[in-house]
């Protein structure tokens, strides 16, 4: 009975093993199928799965290169800020969130409840603010809301320098300015990266790694002396308030070189506030602040008057059709070019050319029909040197095309002298007929200075690229007059500020050159208006130009509609600047 | 009986010195230094990449470092310029009651290798 039982048991124990080692056998045979099925059948698969789990391809944007002006100081940078976004999808009380974030951002909760119940997957609450602000918001722990780094520019001089830096839109391109011209060199190269990330985010050590490193822009080194363009800023602000002018331009240039020392405006902006161009100001709420960003000084043209005529002397003095000394006689103050103009009694009839005052016919020398800037003697001058050669000059000074400075859309001016025309030379002599820039007369100007060389204006003086590099920016010059002959007219120049029009030019301790000019504006309906654009341009000091102003002020109201009465003025306060940020030592008493 | 006679040559036939086994030989067998060899190189292969990876997220650290503080750098450049704008400079110059010079007020400062000396503008022009 015992061997029976015993022998039972041995065969179940058997069984029961051999359940045991079949179900062993099923599992290990289970795995070892799974097991071929993923290490051999779905390998490369999973590979792959696994590997786009981890990799990561990012573009590395590049550093958009600096702006100095030329002492070193920052005009433009770009920094790093915080973009706010929100995955809609995610947000469980959007009004709740809208009204909570919306003051700190200061965006409207009205257009952020819109945009946090759009149907997006990603909407952007507001770019490039404050990290702070951005830190301020997360701190709210808001479901949905996050922040993502992004390059923003700034302006840290803010509308002193806006005139030249320009400005960028929200993505970094390049709109205005400097920053439309040299948008390539600044902008420099973006890189990419390929790289294994674990969990945490960060690079796996000895993972697929391929990193090209972005190559930042070029920073730009300018001609621009910040503390002088805010006082030539300064001197266009007062001189709005005080003439109740339309706007104010100043352009300051270093005689030898071309380089720009300050160009600025009134009307102002704001770079950093501007990201959008409007220039013809549809739909604008502030058209006057719509128009303010639009650099008159190198687009803006308009008859330049008076200080046109330093080109009428020079050209009948250098081709020697007259000296300082000739004497023109019969100057009377009024000068009929054309049979019967004078008789119809419409001004605006072309022809007829009168002087600024009345006056009796008397012989004057040229320099006494320059310094009182007698419309008719200069018209009897430019009569001995005749259109061909007068337009010739007119041309070689740089008026009529572009002077190719490094800035976004420079207007070339204009030179009417159609065929037929039987008055636009006399126009032209006394500053009709022509339309110019301040920055081209700046540079006429500064061709008297030069000793008669033309040089072309430029504001960026060098750039440099990331390894060091600097490549030094090359500038145009000819020479449009004699030594003699540019001697001459810094003289005559003088006397206009020492005994002329432009006497509100003095500088204290240096002897100053100028001529004044007021030019009237065409209306609408092309017949001259009543208001003036008033404008001087000169150089200083008078025996060794290192610097000359243009200031054109548009519209000033009727006391100081002469060139005299209001551009004057802020020439001399902007020249007294620029003298002493020049080190310029004083040559008078 | 009779004593045999000790055979000398017999003896020496019978007896031999057998060569003993090293001691050294008998506690480590080769293939045991082979494993330990490995084993000691699968360690130092295992910390040696462990160290590598250490470097490496060291090395990422600094990178994030860096950035961070280039970061602060842009905005310290920032906030001098900003500083140093005319804009808000010159407000608060003449809030302290400075004024720009007039040209008449300028003193220009000979550095002769004899010496600094301070020369008036004035005076200059009457030593001309």
């Amino acid at each position: 009975m015992a061997t029976n039982r015993s022998a039972k048991r041995f065969g179940a124990d058997r069984v029961r093993i051999a359940i045991i080692g079949l179900f062993l056998l099923f599992a290990w045979a289970g795995m070892a199928y799974r097991l071929v099925q993923v290490q051999v059948v779905q390998a490369a698969d999973l590979a792959d799965q696994g590997l786009s789990q981890r990799l990561v391809a990012r573009e590395l944007p590049p550093q958009r290169g600096k702006v100095f002006d030329r002492n070193g100081e920052i005009l433009a940078l770009t920094v790093e800020a915080q973009s706010m976004y929100a995955v809609p999808g995610q947000v469980d009380e959007p009004l709740w969130v809208a009204q909570q974030i919306g003051g700190m951002l200061g965006v409207d909760s009205d257009v952020l409840y819109e945009r946090l119940t759009s149907d997006r997957d990603f909407v952007y609450l507001d770019r490039q603010i404050d990290a702070v602000a951005a830190e301020e918001i997360l701190g709210l722990e808001i479901k949905g809301i996050y922040a993502h780094p992004e390059a923003t520019r700034i302006y840290p001089a803010g509308q002193v320098a806006s005139h030249v830096t320009g400005f960028v839109d929200i993505d970094g391109n390049g709109q205005e300015g400097l920053e439309y011209v040299y948008d390539e060199q600044l902008r420099g190269t973006p890189g990419h990266a390929l790289f294994e990330r674990d969990l945490g985010g960060r690079p796996i050590p000895q993972g697929i790694s391929d990193i090209v490193p972005a190559v930042p822009g070029a920073d730009l080194n300018t001609t621009i002396d910040l503390p002088l363009q805010y006082q030539a800023q300064q001197a266009c602000l007062d001189a709005i308030e005080k003439t109740d002018a339309e706007s104010c331009w100043v352009v300051v240039l270093e005689v030898e070189t071309g380089g720009v020392l300050a160009m600025t405006g009134a009307p102002v902006f704001d770079p950093e506030a501007r990201q959008t161009l409007n220039p013809t100001c549809d739909g604008s709420d502030d058209p006057d602040g719509c128009r303010a960003f639009s650099n008159f000084a190198v687009r803006g043209m308009y008859e330049p008057g008076s200080t046109q005529k330093l080109i009428t002397f020079a050209a009948a003095i250098e081709e020697g059709e007259v000296g300082v000394g000739t004497v023109v006689p019969d100057v009377a103050d009024v000068l009929e070019v054309l049979d019967g103009a004078c008789d119809s009694g419409d001004s605006d009839v072309y022809g007829c050319y009168h002087d600024f005052k009345e006056h009796a016919t008397a012989d004057m020398t040229v320099a006494e029909i320059f310094i009182r800037s007698s419309n008719v003697g200069s018209i009897m001058i430019a009569e001995r040197l005749g259109q061909e050669r007068l337009v010739s000059y007119i041309e070689a000074f740089g008026l009529g095309s572009k002077t190719g400075i490094d800035y976004s859309v420079e207007a070339p001016g204009i030179l009417n002298f159609a065929a037929g025309c039987q008055t636009c030379w006399a126009s032209a002599a006394i500053g009709y007929s022509v339309a110019a820039t301040p920055l081209q007369m700046a540079a006429a100007y500064a061709a008297i200075g030069n000793d008669g060389m033309w040089t072309q204006p430029h504001i960026v003086s060098s750039t440099v690229d990331v390894d060091g590099e600097t490549e030094v920016a090359g500038t145009e010059t000819r020479s449009v007059v004699s030594p003699g002959t540019a001697l001459l007219m810094r003289e005559l120049l003088a006397s206009v500020v020492e005994e002329g029009t432009g006497r509100a030019a003095q500088v204290d301790g240096y002897r100053v050159g100028g001529k004044t000019g007021t030019a009237n504006k065409l209306g609408d309906d092309d017949r001259y208006t009543e208001q003036t654009r008033a404008s001087f341009v000169g150089l200083a000091p008078i025996n060794d130009p290192k610097v000359v102003v243009a200031v054109l002020i548009d519209s000033p109201s009727r006391e100081f509609r002469t060139g005299g009465a209001s551009a004057a003025p802020v020439f001399a306060a902007v020249m007294e600047q620029a003298l002493h940020r020049l080190g310029v030592s004083p040559d008078v008493g | 009986m009779t004593a045999r006679p000790f055979q000398q040559g017999a003896t020496e036939d019978r007896l031999r010195v057998l060569k003993g086994r090293s001691r050294s030989g008998g506690l480590v067998a080769p293939w045991m230094v082979v494993v330990l060899i490995a084993v000691i190189g699968f360690l130092g292969l295992i910390f040696a990449r462990t160290s590598l990876d250490n470097s490496a997220f060291d090395l990422a650290e600094l990178e994030r470092s860096i950035a961070e503080q280039s970061a602060l750098n842009q905005q310290l450049s920032l906030d001098i310029a900003r500083l140093e704008n005319p804009a808000r400079v010159a407000p608060l110059a003449e809030e302290l009651g400075m004024v720009v010079p007039i040209s008449t007020n300028q003193i220009l400062v000979d550095l002769s290798p004899s010496g600094p000396t301070v020369v008036s503008v004035e005076a200059r022009e009457e030593a001309q």
